[in-house]
C-alpha cells in the first residue's frame, strides 16, 4: 500500500526539527546563510535544503496568527517530474516516494536537462548548480528508511505529531475524521485531488492560498496533460506523412503537366542544364 | 573542375571568430566547472538564454528549412526553388547550433547519449529529442548531397538520391513534430506558464508559427544575402510567399483568440499585468500589424514592404517564444534572471560560428542561385530536385 | 514541576506564562498538543507574540517585569467572583490561618522592614501565625479579619482589571478573557496547568512572580491534580540534577541547607535550626547523617559528629554568580574552575564580567568547546600580552558520549547510554574530576591547611581495568546503600540517623534499586534505566519508565486530587481514590496511605489536613513567610523601568539585590536616554550562549545572526528596514546587531502611554562558526532577593540605525 504523510499545519510549531533531521539523515551539508527577518532560513529549497518550514505571519482583525508550513517534494500520485523526464530518471515506486534514480539506484541515464524543474508544479526538483555534473535533488521519502520499515527521518523527528507517516488511504480517512471533529480546520485536505493527488497530505485552520499554496490547480494529474498531446503522435505521423506522400506525388504530377507555366523558375533551370 | 576552398577574412570575420574562440573558452570552463559557475541560471530559472534563445527560438527560426522543403519539394512549387538551398542551409545550421546549445546547457553532458538508448516516451522531451536529432541528421544527409556535389562524389550522391524522396518527407514529418513538440513542453507548465499562452494547442501554435515564420525567414535572409553578395533580391519569389504567410498569419490570430475565449482567459488580455502588456503587443505588432501590410498591395509588392513585414514576423516569434519561456512563467517560478555575460558570449559566439559556416558554405558550395555560379545551381538543382529523383520512389 | 511534562496532556487550561516552550522546550509542545488536540484551551502571556502563542487560544501580551500584577488580576477576578476552588482553599491551603496582628502593609511595603548593616531586611516573625500552644489559630469560614483569605483578597483587591491593564500593557478585553477562561478552572474536577520559565523568573522579584504563580493554582485548587500543577519548565537538561545534587552554593544534596557558620556552628545547632517538628522535614538529621557517612565513611562517627564539622560552610554572605564576579572583580577571587558554562556570554553585563576574569591568576577551563570563556584573554579588543591569568583546558566529552542520568524538569532521572566515544583527548566529566580530585589528595597527604576532609573523603570509584570511574559505584552512593553490607537501599523512608545508612542524595534513594517484585527480566535494572511503556492509569504516570524523585512519585501532592473524603475532584482522572476501605493508588502517594507500622490503610479524614507533606503546617501555602521581600507578592517595577509604579510609592523591590562600582550602572526610571523595554530570550536554534550550536553548522544555517525584534511602529518612527545595522544600547554599554521587524512584538499602551519593546536573543558571541554581538552586554546586575538570579527580562535600552 502506497505511503504517504499528513502534515497538520495546525499542530506544527516551527521547531525545524525536521528540517534538521533531513539534513542529518540524507547527509547534507549546511548552507551559508544570512540574517532572514522571516527567521526561516535557508530561503527556499535548492539541491542542499530539500524540506524548508516557511513561516507565514497574518495579521488580519487585529489578530496575528503565525503558522508554520513544511514543503518538501509532495511525491505526486502521478508525478509531473516522472512523466517530463524523457530518461526515466523519475519514478513514482509503488510504496509512495517519487525517487531519482541516478541517486537512488545508480543508474544514472539523466543528462541534467531540468525539464523536470519546468514540469513541476510545485517548483521541487532542484540543480546542483555549482557541480560540474550535477544530480537533480529534492527530498526522496527517505526511501531508504521506509525500506527499513521506519518512517522519514523528519517524521520521527517531529516533536509534535504535525507530521504523521502511514498509508496514504488511512491518512486521507484520519485526516477527514480531524476536520469532521474540529470546526476550525479549512474543509479541505490538500494533496487529495490537487494535480491528481500527491502522498503528502496537508490540513491547515488558515486558507491555504494564504501560507503558500498553490490552490485552484488542475485536478487532473499533469502526465494526464502531456499524455493528452504525446498520443496523436503516431497518427500525425503516419496521417502527416501519408498526405505528404500524396501530395509529393500528386503535385509532382502535375507539374510534370503543367510545368511550363507555372514553374517558370524551374524550367529556366532545366534548360539551363541542358 | 574543383576550386580550392576558399574562406575570404575580412575584418568583421575576425571578430566573429574572436567570439568563437571566447565562447570555447567558457564552454571549457562550462564544461569542468559547472553552469552555475558560467551562468545566471538557477532553480527559479532552470531554463534560460540558451534554451529560450538559442534552442527554441533557434529551433523556430530554422523552420524556414521545413517550410520551404513542403512548399518546394512536395507541392513542387518549383518558383520557390532559387531559396531552397539556402534555407536549407540556414536550417540545418539553426539546428546544428540548438544541439550544440542543447549540449551546453544539460548539465551531464556526458549522458548526452543515453535517451539514445532509453526511453521516456511519456514525455514531450523524448519527442522533441528525437526528432531534432533525426531532422538534423536528415538536413545532413539532404546536405550531402550538395556537398557530394561539391566534392563530386557522384556515386554516392546517387546512392543518396535514392533515399531523397522519403528523407524529404520525413524531413517534414519531423519538424512539424517536433516544432509542435516544443510548444506542447510546456503543456506541463499548467497553472505554471501564464494562461494567455498556456494550451493544450500549444503544439498546433509553435508548429504553425515555426511554419508561417519560414517564408517570412527566407525573405529576410534572401535579401541579407543578396545585400551583401550584390545581387537584385528575389522580389517576385518573396512576393508570392507573403501570400502563405498572410493566410497563415490570419488563420493563427483566429484560432488563438478562439483557443483563449474557449478556455475563458480571453479577458486576461487587458488585465492590465505585465503579462497581458506583452500577450497584446505580441499579438498587435508581430501578428496583425503584419497581417496588414501583407494585405495591402502596395505595401507588399515593394521590398521595403515585404521585408519590414517579414521581420516584423520573425521577431514576432521570437518574442513570442520569449514570452513562453520567461515573460509567462516568471509570476510561478519567482526568483530572478537575467543572462550572465558569459551566457551572452556564449549565444554570441554560437550565432558567430553560423555566420561563419553559412559565409563559408556559400562561399563554397552552390546555394545561392547566383549569376556567377549558374552552372553548378542549375546541376546541383537538376539533381536534387524533381528530375533528381528517380519516379520510382 | 509538581506534575510532569506527560502530564501536561491532562490539562483543560495551560497558562504559559513567561516561558516558550515551543523554542526552548520543543518536547513539552507535544503534550500541550496533545491535550489541545482534546480540546484544551491555550493561555499564553509574554511579551512578544511567540511560537507557542502562534498556538494559544488566547494570547496576552504584557510588559516584562508585570506578572505578578497580571497574576493577581486572576486570583481578584476569581475572588470577587467567587470562582476559586472554596473546598480546596479551606481544607488544603493556609487560607484559614490567622495572621499576627503585627503584619502589616501600607505603600507597598510590608511590617517588619528595617536597616540592617547598611542592608534592608524585613523581621519576618511579624508575619507569623498566630499561635494557641502549638497549634495555628484558624478560623475555616476564612471570614476573620486577619485570617489569610481575607488578608490576601484585600491585598489582590488593589488589582482590578483596569489598573492591572493599565500597569501591564494588556487590553483590559484580553485580560477579562484570560480571567474567565483560566477561572473556569477553579471548578472541582477542572485542571489548570501553569507552566512558567524565565520569562516569570529573570527578575528583581522573580522568587514573588513564581510565588504568585503557585498561589493562583492552589487558589483554584490546581495543585496535586492530574494536568494541574505549578510546572517551572527548566534550562539545562540537567539543571534539576544539578540542584538536586547540590550545585547550588546555599545547599546540600537533596535541599538540605547549606550549614552556615553563624547559623549553625555546630552539628546541634544545624539539627535543632533545620528540623521541624512536623512534615517530611523533620526526617531532616537522617538525610544529612547519611549524607555524611557517604562522604566521610568510616571517618563518621555519632562520636564525632558525622564530621559535620568538616563541612565546608557559609560565612553568611551572597555567593551566587554575580556575587562571585564581582568578588573578582574585587581580586578576592584569584581562581575559577569554569566548568560547563560561559559566563562571558550568559552571565549579566557580560562585559564587565569578562573584565573581571583578566584578573584571575588562573582559570581551569572543562568545556566541550573553547567558548567565549576560555578564550577571553585573546576576544577582540583586548592585548593577550597584558592578561596574566593563566589558563588549563581541559576537553569534555559531550553529554552523547558518556553515560550517566539526566534529571528532566518532571524529576524524571534517565539513565542515558553512550552513544559514541568523545573525540580525541575529551574525557567525561567524571574522569576529569576523578582525578583532579586523586591529584588534589595527592598534595595533601603531603601535608597542607586541614587535610582530613579530603583524605578521608569516600572516593573509591575506580574500576580495575578501566580508565574511567565506575559509574555503577558513584550511583549506589547517591542512591544509598546500608553501610554493613553495602545492599542499595529502595526508598528513604529507610534511612537511618545512626550511621548506619549511607546516601549521598536523599532524593533520589530508590533511583539506582532494582524492583524485587519486578517480574519482567528485561526491567530487572536499576530504576533510572528502566524503559517500560505500561501505563495502567492511562493518564501517562508511566511509572516503570526510569524513576522519578521522590519515591518515583509522578506528581507530587497527589492527596490534593481528590476531597477530603477522598474522593476524587475528576472521577475520570483518578489518581487517590478512597474506596471506602482503601485507598485506590495509581501514583505513589504523597501521604500517608498505609500505617507504615500496622500496614493499615489510614482513612481520609486522617491526611485532610496535611496533602503537603514537605511543609511544617501541612497545607499550601497562600501566605507564606519565608520570602525576603514578603509574605505576599506585590508588584514593584524593574529596576530599570520606563514608568513609576502605578500600584504604590514603592518603585522597585527593596531587597533586590544591587551592586556597586562597574556592576552598578543603571539608567533612572523613564530615563529618556533609553526610552524602551528590552527584553531577552531564547531561539530554537540556539543553545544558551550558543558554544555547542554555533559550532554545528546545521543551527548555524538556521539561525546565523545576532538580531534585535521591534515593532513595525518603532521601526516606521526611527526608519529603520528589516536587515538593517542597528546599535541596541543600554546604561551598560552598546551592541550592533541586525534588525528584525516583526509584528511579534508590539507597542503597549502604559497608564496612557505608549511602550516600546525591544526583543532580544542571547546565544552569540565571538567565538563559535556563527559569531556576533552578545546580548548579555546591555543586561543589569540585578539580582533577585532570594535566589540572586539577574533581571535579565525587563530593562531599559535604546535603539538606533547603525
Ligand atoms: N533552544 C533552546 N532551548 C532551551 C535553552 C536555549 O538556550 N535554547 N535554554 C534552556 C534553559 S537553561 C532555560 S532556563 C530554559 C528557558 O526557557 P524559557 O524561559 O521558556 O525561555 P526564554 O526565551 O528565556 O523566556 C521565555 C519567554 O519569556 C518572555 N518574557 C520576557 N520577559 C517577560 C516578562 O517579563 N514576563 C513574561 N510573562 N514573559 C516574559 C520572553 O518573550 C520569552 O518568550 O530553556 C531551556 N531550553
Ligand atoms: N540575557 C540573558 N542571559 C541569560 C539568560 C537569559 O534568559 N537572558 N538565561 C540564563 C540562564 S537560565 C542560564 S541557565 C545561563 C546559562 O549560562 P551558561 O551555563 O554559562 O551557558 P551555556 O551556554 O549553557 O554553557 C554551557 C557550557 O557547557 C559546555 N558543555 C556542554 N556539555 C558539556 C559537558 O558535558 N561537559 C562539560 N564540561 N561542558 C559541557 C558547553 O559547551 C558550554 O560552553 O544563562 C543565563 N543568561
Ligand atoms: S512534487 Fe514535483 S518533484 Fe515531487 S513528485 Fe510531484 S512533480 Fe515530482
Ligand atoms: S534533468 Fe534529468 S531527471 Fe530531469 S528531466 Fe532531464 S533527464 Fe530527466
Ligand atoms: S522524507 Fe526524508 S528526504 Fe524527505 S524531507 Fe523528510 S527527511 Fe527529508
Ligand atoms: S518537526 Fe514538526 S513541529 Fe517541528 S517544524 Fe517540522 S513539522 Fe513543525
Ligand atoms: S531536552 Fe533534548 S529532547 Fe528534550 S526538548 Fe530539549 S533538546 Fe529536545
Ligand atoms: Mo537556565
Amino acid at each position: 500500500m502506497p505511503k504517504g504523510v499528513l502534515v497538520d499545519i495546525t499542530r506544527c510549531f516551527g521547531c525545524r526539527s525536521c528540517q534538521v533531521a533531513c539534513k542529518q539523515w540524507n547527509d547534507i551539508p549546511a548552507t551559508p546563510t544570512t540574517f532572514s527577518n522571516n527567521w526561516d532560513n535557508p530561503p527556499e529549497l535548492n539541491a542542499y535544503n530539500w524540506t524548508r518550514v516557511g513561516y507565514h505571519l497574518i495579521e488580519k482583525d487585529n489578530q496575528t496568527k503565525w503558522r508554520f508550513v513544511k514543503t518538501q517534494c509532495m511525491h505526486c500520485e502521478e508525478p509531473a517530474c516522472e512523466s517530463a523526464c524523457f530518461t526515466h530518471s523519475f519514478v513514482k515506486t509503488k510504496d509512495g516516494p517519487v525517487i531519482y534514480k541516478p541517486t537512488e539506484l545508480k543508474q544514472d541515464f539523466c543528462v541534467g536537462c531540468r525539464y523536470c524543474m519546468i514540469a513541476c508544479p510545485f517548483n521541487i526538483p532542484k540543480f546542483e548548480w555549482d557541480k560540474a555534473l550535477p544530480f537533480l535533488r529534492k527530498c526522496r521519502f527517505c526511501n531508504d528508511r521506509l525500506h527499513e520499515g521506519l518512517e522519514p527521518a523528519c517524521v520521527t523527528a517531529c516533536p509534535s505529531s504535525a507530521l504523521k507517516f502511514g498509508e496514504r488511504e488511512e491518512l486521507l480517512a484520519e485526516a477527514r475524521q480531524r476536520i469532521d471533529a474540529n470546526p476550525a480546520y479549512i474543509k479541505q485536505i490538500y494533496g487529495e485531488k490537487e494535480y491528481g493527488g500527491t502522498s503528502w497530505l496537508y490540513l491547515s485552520d488558515v486558507p491555504f492560498e494564504q501560507i503558500g499554496f498553490k490552490t485552484n490547480v488542475s485536478e487532473k494529474p499533469i502526465p494526464l496533460y502531456s499524455w493528452n498531446v504525446l498520443k496523436w503522435t503516431p497518427y500525425i505521423f503516419v496521417g502527416w506523412g501519408a498526405i505528404l506522400t500524396a501530395l509529393y506525388f500528386y503535385t509532382k504530377r502535375r507539374a510534370e503537366v503543367h510545368g511550363e507555366e507555372m514553374y517558370a523558375a524551374l524550367e529556366t533551370m532545366e534548360e539551363e542544364k541542358k | 573542375m574543383q576550386k580550392a576552398w576558399s574562406f575570404k577574412l575580412t575584418p568583421t570575420r575576425y571578430i566573429l571568430i574572436a567570439l568563437a574562440v571566447i565562447m570555447l573558452v567558457i564552454v571549457l570552463v562550462r564544461f569542468i566547472l559547472g553552469l552555475g559557475v558560467v551562468t545566471n541560471l538557477n532553480d527559479h530559472w532552470p531554463w534560460g538564454l540558451w534554451i529560450g534563445f538559442d534552442l527554441l527560438c533557434g529551433i523556430a527560426l530554422a523552420g524556414g528549412g521545413f517550410s520551404t522543403a513542403l512548399i518546394v519539394h512536395v507541392l513542387h512549387r518549383g518558383k520557390y526553388l532559387p531559396i531552397a538551398r539556402a534555407a536549407l542551409l540556414t536550417s540545418m545550421l539553426g539546428y546544428i547550433i540548438a544541439l550544440v546549445a542543447l549540449l551546453f546547457d544539460i548539465g551531464r553532458w556526458t549522458n548526452f547519449w543515453r535517451p539514445f538508448f532509453y526511453w521516456g516516451y511519456h514525455s514531450v522531451l523524448f519527442e522533441v529529442f528525437w526528432c531534432i536529432a533525426l531532422y538534423t541528421m536528415i538536413q545532413v544527409l539532404e546536405f550531402g548531397d550538395i556537398f557530394l556535389e561539391r566534392v563530386k562524389s557522384f556515386p554516392l550522391k546517387k546512392v543518396l538520391g535514392y533515399a531523397m524522396t522519403p528523407l524529404i518527407i520525413i524531413g517534414i514529418i519531423l519538424p512539424t513534430l517536433h516544432q509542435s513538440s516544443l510548444g506542447q513542453l510546456y503543456v506541463v507548465a499548467v497553472d505554471k506558464l501564464y494562461p494567455l499562452w498556456w494550451s493544450m494547442i500549444m503544439g498546433f501554435f509553435f508548429v504553425w508559427s515555426a511554419f508561417f515564420l519560414g517564408p517570412a525567414m527566407v525573405t529576410l535572409e534572401g535579401t541579407l544575402a543578396a545585400r551583401s553578395y550584390k545581387r537584385t533580391p528575389e522580389l517576385p519569389v518573396f512576393q508570392s510567399l507573403t501570400k502563405v504567410t498572410l493566410w497563415m498569419l490570419i488563420v493563427y490570430l483566429i484560432v488563438k483568440i478562439i483557443d483563449l475565449v474557449y478556455r475563458g482567459v480571453f479577458s486576461l488580455a487587458f488585465n492590465g499585468s505585465f503579462e497581458s502588456n506583452m500577450f497584446l503587443i505580441e499579438m498587435i505588432v508581430f501578428v496583425i500589424v503584419p497581417i496588414i501590410m501583407y494585405a495591402i498591395p502596395t505595401i507588399r509588392t515593394k521590398l521595403w514592404g515585404v521585408v519590414t513585414a517579414s521581420a516584423l514576423v520573425v521577431v514576432g516569434v521570437i518574442f513570442n517564444r520569449i514570452n513562453v519561456v520567461f515573460t509567462g512563467m516568471a509570476a510561478q517560478m519567482g526568483g530572478h534572471y537575467f543572462p550572465s555575460p558569459w551566457e551572452w558570449l556564449v549565444t554570441l559566439g554560437m550565432w558567430s560560428i553560423l555566420i561563419l559556416g553559412y559565409l563559408f558554405i556559400i562561399e563554397n558550395f552552390s546555394i545561392l542561385p547566383k549569376e556567377e555560379h549558374a552552372e553548378e545551381v542549375a546541376v546541383s538543382h537538376g539533381a536534387s530536385v524533381g528530375k533528381g529523383v528517380p519516379s520510382g520512389v | 514541576m509538581t506534575n510532569h511534562f506527560v502530564d501536561y496532556r491532562n490539562a483543560d487550561v495551560f497558562l504559559i506564562i513567561g516561558a516558550n516552550p515551543a523554542e526552548a522546550h520543543p518536547m513539552a509542545m507535544r503534550s500541550i498538543g496533545m491535550a489541545k488536540g482534546k480540546g484544551a484551551k491555550i493561555i499564553v502571556v509574554d511579551s512578544r507574540f511567540t511560537k507557542t502563542a502562534a498556538k494559544a487560544d488566547i494570547y496576552a501580551p504584557l510588559r516584562p517585569g508585570t506578572d505578578i500584577t497580571f497574576l493577581y488580576g486572576i486570583m481578584n477576578y476569581a475572588i470577587q467572583n467567587n470562582l476559586y476552588h472554596h473546598e480546596y482553599v479551606v481544607n488544603y491551603t493556609n487560607a484559614s490561618y490567622l495572621v499576627s496582628p503585627e503584619y502589616g502593609f501600607a505603600d507597598g511595603l510590608f511590617s517588619g522592614l528595617a536597616e540592617k548593616d547598611g542592608k534592608l531586611a524585613y523581621d519576618s516573625k511579624k508575619w507569623d501565625y498566630q499561635k494557641e500552644g502549638e497549634n495555628i489559630k484558624k478560623d475555616p469560614t476564612l471570614q476573620h479579619p486577619q485570617c489569610v483569605f481575607q488578608i490576601l483578597k484585600k491585598h489582590v483587591s488593589r488589582y482590578d482589571l483596569k489598573t492591572v491593564s493599565q500597569v501591564t500593557g494588556t487590553p483590559e478585553d484580553v485580560l477579562r478573557e484570560v480571567c474567565a477562561a483560566y477561572c473556569a478552572t477553579g471548578k472541582p474536577g477542572k485542571a489548570g496547568n501553569v507552566i512558567y520559565a524565565m520569562g516569570i523568573t529573570q527578575h528583581s522579584y522573580g522568587s514573588q512572580n513564581v510565588r504568585a504563580t503557585a498561589m493562583l493554582q492552589l487558589l483554584l485548587g490546581n495543585i496535586g491534580i492530574p494536568g494541574g500543577g505549578v510546572n517551572a519548565q527548566r534550562g539545562k537538561s540537567n539543571v534539576q540534577g544539578c540542584c538536586d545534587m547540590g550545585m547550588l552554593y546555599h545547599l546540600l544534596t537533596g535541599y538540605l541547607k547549606c550549614p552556615d557558620a553563624p547559623k549553625h556552628p555546630t552539628f546541634k545547632d544545624y539539627l535543632k535550626v533545620e528540623t521541624p517538628k512536623t512534615s517530611y522535614w523533620s526526617n531532616t538529621p537522617k538525610f544529612l547523617i547519611s549524607m555524611l557517612k557517604a562522604w566521610y565513611g568510616e571517618a563518621a562517627t555519632q562520636e564525632n559528629d558525622f564530621c559535620y564539622d568538616w563541612l565546608p560552610k557559609l560565612n553568611g554572605k551572597d555567593h551566587s554568580h554575580m556575587a562571585i564576579f564581582a568578588d573578582m572583580a574585587a581580586e578576592k577571587v584569584k581562581g575559577l574552575f569554569a566548568w560547563g558554562q560561559n559566563p562571558a556570554v550568559g552571565g549579566p553585563q557580560a562585559a564587565a564580567e569578562r573584565t573581571a576574569l583578566e584578573k584571575l591568576d588562573w582559570m581551569v577551563y572543562i568545556d566541550v568547546f573553547e567558548n567565549e570563556t576560555a578564550a577571553f584573554w585573546k576576544r577582540p579588543g583586548v592585548n593577550p600580552a597584558n592578561i596574566k591569568t593563566e589558563i588549563f583546558m581541559l576537553p569534555a566529552a559531550f553529554s552523547y558520549e558518556k553515560e550517566a542520568t539526566v534529571t528532566n524538569s518532571g524529576r524524571w532521572v534517565q539513565f542515558r547510554w553512550k552513544a559514541i566515544e568523545p573525540p580525541g583527548k575529551a574525557k567525561s566529566d567524571l574522569w576529569i574530576a576523578d582525578r583532579i580530585f586523586k591529584a588534589i589528595r595527592q598534595e595533601y597527604r603531603a601535608g597542607g591547611k586541614f587535610p582530613a576532609p579530603i583524605l578521608n573523603m569516600v572516593w573509591n570509584y575506580d574500576l580495575p581495568g578501566h580508565d574511567e570511574p565506575d559509574l555503577e559505584k558513584v550511583a549506589t552512593e547517591v542512591n544509598g546503600y546500608t553501610v554493613a553490607d553495602g545492599k542499595v537501599l529502595g526508598t528513604f523512608a529507610n534511612l537511618k540517623d545512626d550511621g548506619s545508612t549511607a546516601c549521598g542524595v536523599w532524593i533520589y534513594c530508590g533511583y539506582w534499586a532494582i524492583d524485587p517484585k519486578e517480574e519482567d527480566p528485561r526491567l530487572k535494572v536499576p530504576a533510572a534505566q528502566r524503559r517500560s511503556r505500561e501505563d495502567k492509569s492511562g493518564l501517562g504516570l508511566y511509572p516503570k519508565w526510569t524513576f522519578s524523585w521522590p519515591l518515583n512519585r509522578r506528581i507530587v501532592y497527589n492527596r490534593c486530587s481528590a476531597d477530603p473524603a477522598g474522593r476524587p475532584w475528576n472521577p475520570e482522572k483518578v489518581l487517590m481514590a478512597w474506596d471506602g476501605t482503601k485507598w485506590i493508588t495509581n501514583d505513589v502517594p504523597d501521604f500517608k496511605a498505609k500505617d507504615p507500622v500496622t500496614k493499615e490503610p489510614v482513612p481520609p479524614e486522617k491526611t485532610a489536613n496535611a496533602p503537603f507533606i514537605m511543609l511544617p503546617e501541612g497545607q499550601g501555602r497562600l501566605f507564606a513567610s519565608g520570602m525576603k521581600e514578603g509574605p505576599l507578592p506585590e508588584h514593584y517595577e524593574p529596576v530599570e523601568s520606563p514608568v513609576k509604579n502605578l500600584i504604590s510609592k514603592q518603585q522597585n523591590n527593596p531587597l533586590a539585590k544591587r551592586w556597586k562600582g562597574e556592576f552598578a550602572k543603571l539608567a533612572e526610571t523613564a530615563s529618556k536616554e533609553f526610552p524602551y523595554v528590552a527584553t531577552t530570550h531564547r531561539l530554537i536554534e540556539h543553545y544558551q550562549t550558543g558554544t555547542e550550536t554555533r559550532n554545528s553548522p546545521w543551527l548555524v544555517e538556521l539561525m546565523p545572526e545576532m538580531f534585535a525584534t521591534i515593532s513595525l511602529t518603532l521601526a516606521g518612527r526611527l526608519g529603520i528596514k528589516p536587515g538593517d545595522e542597528v546599535i541596541v544600547s543600554s546604561a551598560r554599554g552598546e551592541i550592533k546587531c541586525k534588525a528584525n521587524v516583526l509584528p511579534i512584538v508590539k507597542p503597549l499602551r502604559v497608564n496612557g502611554s505608549t511602550i516600546e519593546i525591544v526583543a532580544l536573543p542571547w546565544h552569540w558571541g565571538y567565538q563559535g562558526l556563527a559569531q556576533g554581538s552578545i546580548g548579555n552586554d546591555l543586561t543589569p546586575y540585578i539580582g533577585d532577593a532570594n535566589t540572586s538570579i539577574p533581571e535579565y527580562k525587563g530593562f531599559l535600552c535604546n535603539i538606533r540605525k547603525a
